[in-house]
């Protein structure tokens, strides 16, 4: 490498560090002020350490009594669990079925699930508000749970992922008079573990932070999820700032930290396989 | 495909063929169940809906065929053709940028950089973060009083509150967008640069083509799939972007942010107007498949597999 080769990439990485600070900013500064008194988050000049850091925002937020935070999280985690659990088995099942088995129709059916990816979320608003009325699952998590385990696009990703684990291997197992079942969960399941791994992280990130299912389909404020609630309590409080950056902070934590654990697979699962939110 | 092989193994193993149709129907049918009753019936009852008379969402009783009528008020009501126009102006401004801007920032991280993985997890993080988290954080941070308005016009400037004003608002709901959405888009285009050749890049370097000869004729041709993937899935992205407005901006001040995605749901939800809306789902729906038929149609000149 040259002189200016190297001078050109420290120059490139400079500029890249700057480029990154900006889209972390402003979760420095929703940390930084989520322990400060609200009186000191509007502070010009703006200090990174708060003068007298302070825990009582985010204590506020479980005690105030009118916000129930502590439930919403709990419907949240639960929410988000099932989710994940439900799609794994949904998702994984069909995708064998579309990859290792010969049926009939298989082309057909797959093509039609293929063309129901290009149909915009919004069309399904409102014929899906009846279906849930009808089903009695309106204003329960079910209503948010049940339609994210069809996701069609993680369908035709791990449908990728197992095709390309070789027959060869399956076709043995068959052999020795395996059945499908016995093949999938023994030998494909095991195999796609880092595509199952990126889809559940990807599902984690989606049931999380939805806003729009908990908007429209649930009604009672007990039944809430984290995504409203915190709209709710901001737009309640709007003088309040170290509160509202605190109910920020405390939504975004879990998928940071799972971010940051796991962005093998969030990174390289998209990399490779071209996910599209 | 399936014609081919789908006779040889009918004529020689028609038992095993058959237990191999029931072994697949079982491993599907409870996706397809799920998958008709969340995606295609609504698919179907949104477009049946459209054609009626709905008002109150639960009320279906008397009700009667209105052919196009609620497709003329679409196309004729004020508010709602200014709501469309918005929904153009944010795709506008979003999907030229966050094109423009991935493909930019790939390339850069590419070309190397130090410390390059941690620089692709920084702009990767708002991806992964709860939009209405942010929403909060953004209006705080751009609204009246705070450390950056406040800075400013500590240095003589007079900054509008940009979320808060008439013109600036809907573009800059977009340029958060793209702010939130950029990560993944340069990590696909990280994937594809980083499936180039070397060698073809080279190849143009002896053959004496400059730095932007070699990108514009060279690069840009080879990622072209990647490019017309990502154009197609942004248009889409960006007319979807309900939660974004409703987060910050809730479709104000007055109508300014009032996009397509947010009048829907106003239409239906405050107005009880469910057929209105279900037409302008479905408007939004036929220029999604539209643009998208130009592209597929057009992807032969400029897409290179």
């Amino acid at each position: 490498m040259t002189k200016k080769d190297k001078a050109l990439k420290w120059v490139l990485t400079i500029i890249m560090i700057l480029v990154g600070f900006c889209f972390v900013a402003p979760f420095i500064f929703m940390l930084s002020s989520s322990f400060k008194v609200s009186g000191e988050v509007m502070r010009f000049p703006w200090h990174l350490i708060p003068e007298s850091p302070t825990v009582k925002n985010f204590i506020g937020l479980f005690t105030n009594g009118v916000y129930n935070f502590q439930k919403w999280y709990v419907n949240t985690i639960v929410m988000t669990g099932l989710t994940i659990l439900i799609k794994i088995f949904f998702v994984s099942f069909t995708a064998y079925g579309f990859a290792k088995i010969n049926f009939k129709g298989k082309d057909v059916i797959f093509l039609v699930l293929l063309s129901a990816m290009m149909i915009p979320s919004d069309i399904m608003i409102l014929p899906r508000y009846i279906i849930f009325k009808n089903l009695h699952i309106l204003d329960s998590m079910w209503a948010l749970i049940l339609p994210s385990c069809v996701d069609v696009y993680f369908v035709f990703l791990l449908r990728q992922s197992f095709i390309s684990i070789p027959d060869s291997i399956s076709e043995a197992a068959k052999i020795d008079g395996c059945s499908h079942m016995r093949i999938f969960w023994r030998i494909v399941f095991p195999l796609a573990k880092p595509s199952i791994a990126t889809m559940a992280l990807f599902s984690f990130t989606w049931s999380w932070n939805d806003y729009t299912g908990p908007y429209l389909y649930i009604s009672t404020m007990d039944k809430q999820m984290l995504s409203v609630g915190i709209k709710l309590f901001s737009s309640g409080l709007t003088q309040d700032y170290g509160a509202q950056m605190a109910a920020a902070t405390i939504v975004l934590i879990p998928i940071m930290v799972a971010f940051l654990f796991c962005q093998r697979f969030f990174i390289e699962g998209v990399a490779s396989s071209g996910v599209k939110g | 495909m399936k014609k081919e092989k789908a006779p040889k193994v009918k004529a020689k193993t028609s038992l095993a063929q058959k237990k191999e149709n029931r072994a697949g129907l079982m491993f599907i049918a409870p996706y397809l169940i799920f998958f008709t009753v969340f995606t295609g019936i609504p698919f179907l009852m949104a477009i049946a809906m459209s054609f009626g008379n709905i008002t109150y969402i639960t009320k279906l009783d008397n009700l009667q065929f209105e052919g196009l009528k609620n497709f003329i008020t679409v196309f004729t009501n004020k508010e709602i053709r200014d709501s469309l126009l918005r929904t153009f102006v944010y795709t506008l401004v979003y999907v030229p940028l966050i094109m423009v801007l991935g493909f930019v920032f790939a390339f850069i991280l590419n070309k190397g950089v130090f410390c390059k993985n941690g620089i692709r997890s920084l702009i990767f993080m708002p991806y992964v973060s709860n939009m209405v988290a942010i929403a909060i954080v953004f209006k705080v941070l751009l609204g009246n009083g705070s450390p950056i308005i406040q800075g400013l016009q500590g240095l003589g400037f007079d900054p509008p509150l940009l979320l808060q004003d008439m013109v600036l608002a809907l573009p800059t709901t977009a340029v958060i967008a793209v702010w939130k959405g950029l990560g993944l888009n340069m990590v696909v285009y990280l994937g594809a640069l980083q499936d180039v050749p070397s060698e073809l890049v080279e190849a143009a370097q002896i053959d004496g083509a400059t730095k932007w000869q070699r990108i514009r004729h060279v690069i840009i041709p080879m990622i072209s799939p990647t490019t017309f993937f990502l154009l197609i899935s942004s248009i889409t992205g960006s007319f979807q972007n309900f939660t974004i407005i409703q987060a910050l901006t809730e479709g104000g001040p007055g109508q300014a942010t009032t996009v397509m995605s947010i009048n829907i749901v106003r239409t239906a939800f405050t107005k009880y107007q469910t057929s209105v809306a279900s037409a302008m789902a479905l408007v939004m729906f036929v220029i999604v498949m539209i643009v998208t038929l130009i592209q597929w149609r057009g992807q032969k000149k400029w897409v290179n597999y």
